[in-house]
């Protein structure tokens, strides 16, 4: 008997448990502070909204990157204790710099006071709350952040991001559909889904040469790193750039980017997989403006991969560059870039005094938060100031995003399992801009002295130094430097086909064709070695073997009004009367204003006229 | 007979008290039903008691945690490769996820594993799990043998390494089915506190 009344004692205990656990479960889910009775309560409403509407829910609302939404006490309360975390980690906000010399725009940094409240907003049983002291709900723009775009591209085919394995790198080109120069003031980006994306970079490619590497067109390609072929003086002038919670920069009055007809803008994307498969399909808004570019700013790169040599189990590896500044130049923008060992990146400029700023300081550099920072205020730099920067890499197991595990040997590379020390610093020279003494002309040069003085072996520095030579009309000279390039890759159709192309404007053509020749070789496809290899035939006489080039170049870029005029003037001169006149009309056609053609035109009118007499 | 009857009067006492635990029960049903997971038909479902002869796996997650959202494929996978050994559930410990709401996140991440809602906390209590994603892995005789991350992918919140280089989860699965203990009984995961969800 006894042993049964225990059972019947136990069931009421248990009852009685039952209802304390479920009062427990309700209405206060953190333990209250001592403190609270001393000092006022930290509040979601008066305290804690304020910070997370104007630092977090830019990301974190629905559509944007954010993983959930930070909008209402709900939403805060049900992730209180990670945001205490996070925000005393300094994880979020995502914000890699520290305070410097130099205010940077638009700082999404948290202050060790705010970080502070929403500690003690946690402690204190992340209450709720005064309803009057809630501040008004925050504004975001849906949709487009700064209007609807003048013009939409949206990636000719999407990439699928499979649902697990590692970061994906991906490259979309938009070809752009504009038929005349136009001046963009603002682009957005609109990555695709945001949550996966990490950061987004747009390259111009004036010279079509980043569809080399597609598989079909529209196609994109996959890599992590992207090199753009350029003209001998086209330099790179803005950054544009696509990280969460970004509203697209608009530039300045004066300060647009050309977009001329034909040319690509390549976005290059970082994905990490989410757990889902997607389809990434990019679209890019462009904005223009009426008003064409006067002051060019211009995008320098200080660099040192080739130091790049870093042994498995190393905490500390250095690597720095240095420049110095040719003359006076706005410091506007700075992007520093590593891969996954980079840990504490440092920018600083040395002013001809001897005084020295640090431009930036990353102490924990991570790649998924790269960034492009703009400066408040443009940072003056004077002429001979030195701007330099010391990267320092882990490749211990202790970096946590060692991609090797064990750590191994890590060189420089495109991958990202290999790494870089890169720092773009967007210039805008303060001289006065005009075609024939442009400033950014000498900062390039001065850049490509010092790459090729740092790297004598270093192709690409060679051959640009060359070709900033050329375009300055220092001839012989930039044969010298080319010359040195195609020593170090002798079958560089590029270099060849410059080299040549220095041959033709020194009055060489027979050189020139032997190059020429070397380029198609390496690049049957080469429009330019194809026009070029066409005017040293023609220069020679040999007006046949000039017809069948520039017809190979009309071929490969039918939209070029030179290479038609030239076809015309060739068959003009081999007696081809009727075709050579159906080339000029179409280069006229093509543009109007082509005097090469209007002149060529008018003679074979002339002449044909004359042979019919 | 006089025992016979005395013996008798036991019982019926007996059977008294257990009518008594009986209304007891019923009177508190709707409470109790709190106390216990759910399925996503809102019956109260003890995994633990399920699949005889199977190690039991709960794996914690939550719908809106980027880093378990991000082990949904290998979680099927490994679900799919030990379906024989071992009995998959996936416990939403957020009272505020809806049934519909975890059926339509198990449709777009692709999940064939049966879920629960832990509303109550009832097996994040048995288990201590602390984040999402966590799991927890039960021995035939329903001993928990190993509580801890799946694998070690993050080192710390957004740092991943590319590929995870040690697998505590499928270690520990091997092992208990096997009948033996895991070769670590836990390890910390990194993730979504679940002590947000109270």
């Amino acid at each position: 008997m006894t042993r049964r009344r225990h059972a019947v004692a136990a069931v009421a205990l248990s009852f009685g448990l039952v209802v304390a656990a479920s009062l427990q479960s309700k209405p206060v889910p953190f333990p209250q502070a001592h403190s609270t009775m001393v000092r006022p309560q930290v509040t979601f409403n008066r305290d804690v909204a304020p910070i997370l509407f104007r630092y977090c829910a830019g990301c974190h609302r629905p559509g944007e990157a954010g993983p959930f939404p930070l909008l209402t006490y709900k939403d805060a309360v049900s992730h209180a204790r990670q945001i205490a975390a996070v925000t005393q980690s300094k994880f979020m906000p995502p914000w890699l710099p520290e305070p410097g010399d130099f205010k940077l725009a638009d700082e999404l940094r948290l202050s060790d006071r705010q970080i502070e409240l929403i500690a003690k907003w946690v402690e204190g049983g992340a209450m709720e709350g005064a309803a009057s002291d809630l501040p008004p709900h925050p504004n975001f723009v849906e949709g487009w952040q700064i209007g609807r775009p003048d013009l939409i591209i949206k990636a000719e085919k999407p990439c699928l991001l499979p649902a697990k394995g590692t970061d994906q790198y991906w490259n979309f080109i938009f070809r752009t559909p504009v038929n005349q120069t136009r001046w963009l003031k603002a682009m957005e980006i609109r990555p695709g889904d945001k949550r996966v994306v990490h950061h987004a970079n747009v390259l111009v490619d004036r010279m079509q040469s980043a569809r080399l590497q597609e598989s079909s067109p529209g196609a994109g390609f996959a890599g992590m790193e992207l090199k753009i072929e350029s003209e001998a003086f086209d330099p790179d002038s803005h950054f544009l750039f696509w990280k969460p919670g970004t509203v697209p920069y608009t530039e300045p009055d004066g300060m647009a980017l050309r977009l001329d007809a034909g040319t690509d803008l390549v976005l290059n994307i970082h994905l990490q997989p989410s757990g889902k498969q997607e389809w990434i399909q990019p679209s890019l808004g462009l904005y223009f403006t009426d008003r064409p570019a006067k002051r060019f700013p211009m995008l320098v790169q200080l660099d040192n991969d080739r130091k790049i040599d870093i042994p498995p189990g190393v905490k500390d590896f250095i690597v720095t560059d240095e420049f110095t500044v040719p003359e006076e130049v706005e410091l506007l923008a700075i992007y520093p870039h590593a891969h996954y060992l980079g840990r504490d990146l440092r920018a600083f400029a040395t002013y001809p005094d001897g005084m020295k700023k640090s431009l930036i300081h990353i102490p924990q550099w991570n790649l998924n938060w790269q960034a492009v920072y703009r400066y408040a205020m443009p940072v003056d730099l004077p002429k001979g100031t030195v701007v330099s920067m010391r990267y320092s890499y882990d490749n211990s197991d202790e970096n946590p995003l060692n991609p090797n595990d064990p750590p191994k040997r890590v060189t420089a590379g495109n991958s990202s399992s290999d790494e870089m020390a890169h720092l773009w610093l967007q210039l805008l020279p303060r001289g006065a801009s005009s075609e024939a003494n442009d400033p950014r002309r000498v900062l390039q040069e001065a850049m490509a002295r010092h790459n090729v003085e740092k790297n004598p072996a270093d192709f690409e520095a060679r051959y640009n130094l060359a070709a900033m030579l050329q375009a300055r009309g220092e001839l012989s000279e930039a044969m010298k430097h080319y010359e040195l390039a195609l020593q170090l890759r002798p079958e560089d159709a590029t270099a060849n086909n410059a080299f040549a192309a220095a041959y033709i404007a020194a009055s060489h053509p027979d050189e020139a064709i032997k190059y020429l020749a070397a380029a198609l070789r390496s690049r049957p496809d080469y429009f330019d070695a194809h026009y070029n290899l066409g005017t040293a035939l023609a220069i020679q006489g040999d007006f046949k073997g000039a017809v069948e080039h520039f017809r190979a170049a009309v071929r490969l870029n039918p939209q070029d009004a030179n290479a038609e005029a030239n076809l015309g003037g060739a068959l003009a001169e081999t007696g081809n009367w009727k075709e050579a006149r159906a080339h000029l009309v179409r280069a006229l056609a093509i543009d109007p204003n082509n005097t090469l053609a209007r002149e060529n035109l008018e003679q074979v009118r002339r002449e044909s006229a004359h042979d019919n007499e | 007979m006089y025992i016979d009857s005395h013996v008798f009067r036991r019982v019926s006492l007996a059977r008294l008290a257990i009518a008594a635990v009986l209304m007891l029960y019923v009177s508190i049903l709707p409470i109790a039903a709190g106390q216990q997971a759910l399925d996503l038909g809102g019956s109260p479902k003890d995994p633990l008691k399920e699949a005889p002869g199977k190690v039991v796996v709960l794996v914690f997650v939550r719908t809106d945690c980027p880093i378990s959202n991000r082990y949904a494929p290998l979680l099927q996978e490994m679900s799919v490769k030990y379906g024989r050994a071992a009995a998959f559930w996936l416990v939403f410990p957020d009272k505020n996820e809806s049934p519909e709401s975890i059926r339509s996140y198990l449709r777009e991440f692709n999940y064939k594993l049966p879920a629960l809602r832990d509303p109550e906390h009832v097996l994040v209590k048995k288990s201590g799990a602390k984040v999402t994603p966590e799991v927890v892995v039960f021995n035939l005789r329903r001993d928990l043998v190993y509580h801890g991350r799946i694998d070690n992918l993050y080192r710390d919140l957004g740092k991943a390494r590319r590929t995870a280089t040690t697998h505590e989860l499928a270690d520990a699965i091997e092992a208990a089915s096997q009948g033996v203990a895991p070769p670590s009984a836990a390890a910390e995961g990194v993730g979504c506190f679940i002590s947000d969800l109270k």
